[in-house]
């Protein structure tokens, strides 16, 4: 393939990604802390050994909240041309999608209330064959990529 | 086309009796048992009891029959109309356009009246919208009912030959045992046979147990051996008989642009392809049928707008030589066998390393374990001599994946255990992808996949460690363009 796809998300997405991660790795934490407590209250094994469970959970916490979205949003790409939809992602498995636009059966904008806090929203189109999404744009981009897919789709079944 | 509002077969009413019948059954079964422990078993609670089962099935013949009188069903204007209900009365309208397919099934009671329950599935309203379903006809009412239907929703070109459709393949009784011998559905009636026995065990008072236990007790290991044999035996009867049960009489057969298969021992099956909503084929060389040179096809076909599609048996049995042929009459768009690109020879060694990966990990997870706590050199050991073959399936895999494309169709094929090629035409594909992982990035390799539309949210062909440039090709050339 020969470039990339050309648009990025918004960059908003960085801080709403940082914020559900931090929120999504809570419980491990809680999880990794409980389990530490249990190694060593219960089965007395020393604290170097004991602590490890929440060091793992701690570290995990910080590279969601931290990095992982800084990565995650500097890979994603997408970008809409007259025939298809062209999207790029994933921070270690890296995945290409191309969507014919004239197999699109319709076309949603969604956004949850942290994404509306931030004034971003998530493109989902379907096919025949599953759904695909543009996550995280402003609701602006959003809006006019959800009515270009659907325009560019009935000019394709125009066709 | 019009007529008058038709009823059902009479053995339609018998059918309803035995729907109400079942389902009040369940409501009366445990105050029943209970009113029949509290009493104990004298004549006059028989009696009784007796009493209340003709009650119901009084009941239950004559709602039958007012359900009967109010079914009424016609094809008049365009439209498919049923009107039922006895107390309410309901009417539901199909226009014909909306109409996916016309299915004829055979239940044990229809097959005694030789009448049929005719199934019309509709299409564009999704899963909100239900099928109208007859519950018996006679066959030659089903098959002016097919036709009445099918006449409007074709194309007036294509009905230039009406001579009703010509049977393309017929499944005989040597493949159909054939079939069931290899089905490799051993381990489904193995684990089915292991539910049965959990339940043997709960229902078995304990003194019994132990008794049948002290009398069956394998006492040494040739013993334990033949009871495995046996039980493995027994699972493999069960397996020739689920495939006996559901394929016998398979005949598939074509008129113009559909296809209609029939299959089943006790309750005949019938079922309506289209063509046009074929999206790809399969073909499947199974673990116990290659070696004979046999396999199977399937089909992945798409629902109508968000209708759910399905993946079913196109035909059960049939020689791998023969499968072109075959295509050629049912489905020439798919009928295709060219010669596969291989993959790079690079790709061998992720194959190998992907199938060897959790023994390495076994091993190495052993070896530290031995190390730290106690002795696990036998399971290093076993681990290391399932190495070799680990490694060697990884090689076969490799050897048997592969890709062409010709005239505007993909042709892949990979094995998981048995060996499966898949065809789907250019315009069938939803979606395109490439995915890299690290260790691919390094060596310039890439997994494709491709979706089509089927049941469960869609099918894919996938070929794993195509070379970089022939994937991002692939996923450029298989686009709309070109």
């Amino acid at each position: 393939m020969k470039t990339e796809p050309a648009k990025r998300l918004d960059s908003r997405a960085k801080t709403l990604w940082r914020i559900t991660g931090a929120l999504g790795a809570l419980p491990l934490v809680a999880g990794g802390a409980f389990a530490s407590w249990i190694l060593m209250s219960v089965a007395d094994l020393p604290l170097l050994f004991g602590i490890l469970p929440l060091l793992a959970a701690l570290a995990l916490f910080v590279a969601l909240a931290s990095v992982v979205p800084d990565l995650r949003w500097r890979r994603w790409r997408y970008e809409i041309r007259d025939e298809e939809v062209d999207l790029q992602r994933g921070i270690l498995w890296i995945r290409r999608t191309l969507v014919p636009l004239a197999r699109i059966q319709h076309v949603d904008t969604q956004s949850g209330p942290l994404q509306r806090r931030f004034n971003l929203a998530t493109v989902v189109f379907y096919t025949a064959a599953g759904a695909n999404q543009i996550p995280e744009l402003s609701a602006r981009a959003a809006a006019e990529a959800r009515d270009r897919i659907s325009e560019l789709t009935r000019e394709q079944d125009e066709l | 086309m019009s007529s008058e509002p038709r009823h059902l077969h009479p053995a339609a009413m018998l059918i309803d009796a035995i729907r109400i019948v079942r389902r009040s059954l369940s409501a009366f079964v445990i105050p029943g048992v209970v009113f029949l422990a509290s009493r104990g078993f004298d004549v006059q609670t028989i009696v009784l009891v007796l009493f209340g089962a003709l009650v119901v099935a009084v009941f239950a013949a004559f709602w039958g029959f007012l359900s009967w009188r109010a079914t009424t069903y016609e094809v008049a204007g365009g439209v498919f109309r049923l009107r039922w209900g006895v107390v309410q009365k309901n009417e539901r309208t199909i226009p014909l356009d909306h109409v996916q397919s016309v299915d004829t099934v055979q239940g044990i009671i229809q097959r005694l009246f030789g009448v049929v329950e005719v199934r019309i599935e509709t299409a564009g309203g999704g899963a909100s919208e239900p099928d109208a379903s007859l519950a018996a006809l006679d066959r030659a009412d089903a098959e002016a009912l097919r036709r009445e239907i099918e006449s409007s929703r074709r194309e007036p070109v294509e009905t230039e030959d009406d001579a009703g459709p010509t049977i393309l393949r017929r499944l005989g009784t040597r493949d159909l045992l054939l079939a069931g011998a290899t089905s490799g559905q051993i381990g489904v009636a193995l684990s089915l046979i292991a539910v049965a026995s959990q339940l043997f065990d709960d229902v078995l008072s304990e003194s019994l147990a132990q008794r049948l236990l002290e009398t069956f007790a394998p006492r040494s290991v040739t013993a334990a051996l033949l009871y495995v044999l046996i039980l493995g035996l027994f699972a493999w009867l069960l397996a020739i008989g689920g495939t006996v049960l559901a394929y016998a009489g398979f005949t598939l057969s074509r008129d113009g642009d559909f296809l209609y298969i029939r299959r089943g021992l006790l309750e005949r099956r019938e079922a309506t392809i289209p063509l046009a909503r074929i999206q790809a084929v399969r073909i499947v060389e199974g673990l116990l049928r290659q070696p004979f040179g046999l396999s199977s096809l399937r089909v992945e076909s798409a629902g109508y707008g968000e209708d759910a599609g399905v993946s079913t048996t196109l035909f059960p049995l049939l020689p791998r030589k023969e499968v072109h042929t075959l295509l050629l009459d049912a489905a020439p768009e798919f009928a295709v066998a060219p010669p596969l690109n291989a993959l790079p020879r690079r790709a061998l060694r992720r194959y190998v390393f992907r199938s060897t990966v959790p023994f390495l990990f076994l091993i190495s997870a052993a070896t530290l374990f031995s190390y730290l706590v106690f002795d696990l050199a036998a399971w290093v050991f076993a681990a290391l001599l399932l190495l070799l073959p680990a490694a060697l399936y990884g090689r076969l895999r490799y050897r048997d994946a592969g890709w062409a494309l010709e005239e505007d169709r993909l042709v892949v094929r990979s094995r998981l255990l048995g060996r499966t090629t898949a065809i789907a035409p250019r315009r069938r594909l939803q979606s395109r992808a490439t995915v890299r992982s690290p260790l691919q990035r390094r060596v310039r390799l890439a997994t494709f996949q491709a979706r089509v539309a089927s049941g469960g949210g869609g099918a894919e062909l996938r070929v794993t460690d195509l070379g970089s440039d022939t994937a991002d090709g692939l996923i450029e050339n298989l686009g709309p363009r070109a």
